[in-house]
């Protein structure tokens, strides 16, 4: 059975997603997300309000997500975080 | 040695002092990055506990002044009751934040000094701080502050036997908390049975110096990139 992850597991990989496209559309980030629509409704609301990710609307006001620098930040400094975390039993 | 000692002990507190705080200072800075990139509340809570630490060994200091000197920048009674609340506080933050996923949701909380859980906390610290000023010591500070650290103890072990074998500082955050537990212990029988015996003093400060060393050490280590 997979373990369940936890929402800095979610967030990064939201992000890590993100980065891998440098920019991608709602829905296929929905899909690779792996999370219900009202989740990832959460999430991203969530990562925009955080200034994690920004939206981007190109020709034909279609919407696209892609990462700021705060959000590069945290898929780069992930291990150290989760290290953190994990070692210090928070 | 002894008397080298005692005839500069005024000198030792003080450099004790300032060394927790110019730890708890570096801790602070260092995990208030940490929880600013990832929002975490356990990050949040261990940062809250550092920064509680701090505060509290300068009104230490203030307390010591006003106990030397009988007039300083804040009064006795006042330096004493500053002090044991963030002391007291900082034990409280310390073990929530190991244990705060069994109460709160991953989504944090919009204040980390102001919720429904803490409230108990702060609660819980005036009815220790009014007993104590009752009864004129510290009796309720060192037994809530044993039996917070005993907690600790069990939970930082149980960490411990469960990821130890990948994660190389649960042992020593473990041993951390031992630390403290005995130096409250040691403390608390110092200032009961053996009136602030000046040896169980500096091996209480000796326990403290090594645990923030332990910590400070904890933090700069393992948030090192690879």
């Amino acid at each position: 059975m997979t373990k369940k992850r936890g929402r800095l597991d979610v967030i990064r990989d939201i992000l890590q997603v993100i980065k891998q496209n440098r920019k991608i559309k709602p829905t296929r980030l929905l899909y690779a997300s792996n999370l219900s629509p009202q989740m990832f409704k959460d999430y991203v609301d969530e990562l925009i309000k955080k200034g994690f990710i920004k939206v981007e609307l190109e020709e034909e006001n279609k919407k696209y997500f892609s990462l700021t620098a705060r959000g590069n930040n945290f898929v780069n400094e992930y291990k150290v975080i989760e290290n953190f975390i994990e070692n210090f039993g928070l | 040695m002894l008397e080298y000692i005692i005839q500069n002990k005024e000198i030792i507190k003080l450099i004790y002092g300032l060394a927790i705080v110019t730890i708890c200072i570096a801790i602070v800075l260092k995990t208030d990055r940490l929880f600013r990139l990832s929002y975490h509340q356990g990050i949040r809570y261990f940062r809250n506990a550092l920064f509680f630490y701090g505060i509290s060994f300068i009104f230490r200091y203030f307390l010591l002044q006003s106990e030397l000197f009988n007039s300083t920048f804040l009064s006795y009674d006042l330096s004493k009751f500053l002090f044991e609340f963030f002391i007291i506080m900082a034990g409280f933050f310390l073990l929530y934040s190991l244990l705060w996923k069994n109460f709160e949701s991953e989504d944090p909380y919009p204040s980390s000094l102001f919720n429904k859980h803490l409230m108990i906390f702060y609660a819980m610290t005036i009815v220790i701080l009014l007993l104590d000023y009752i009864w004129a010591g510290y009796y309720f500070m060192f037994i809530s502050q044993i039996a917070l650290f005993l907690a600790a103890s069990i939970v930082s072990f149980n960490n411990y036997s469960n990821k130890g074998s990948e994660r190389k500082f649960t042992k020593f955050y473990f041993i951390a908390m031992l630390l403290s537990l005995s130096a409250w212990t040691l403390n608390a029988v110092s200032a009961l049975y053996l009136n602030w015996n000046i040896f169980a003093i500096i091996a209480v400060y000796m326990f403290n110096i090594i645990l923030f060393i332990i910590l400070l050490y904890g933090v700069f280590n393992v948030t090192r990139k690879q």
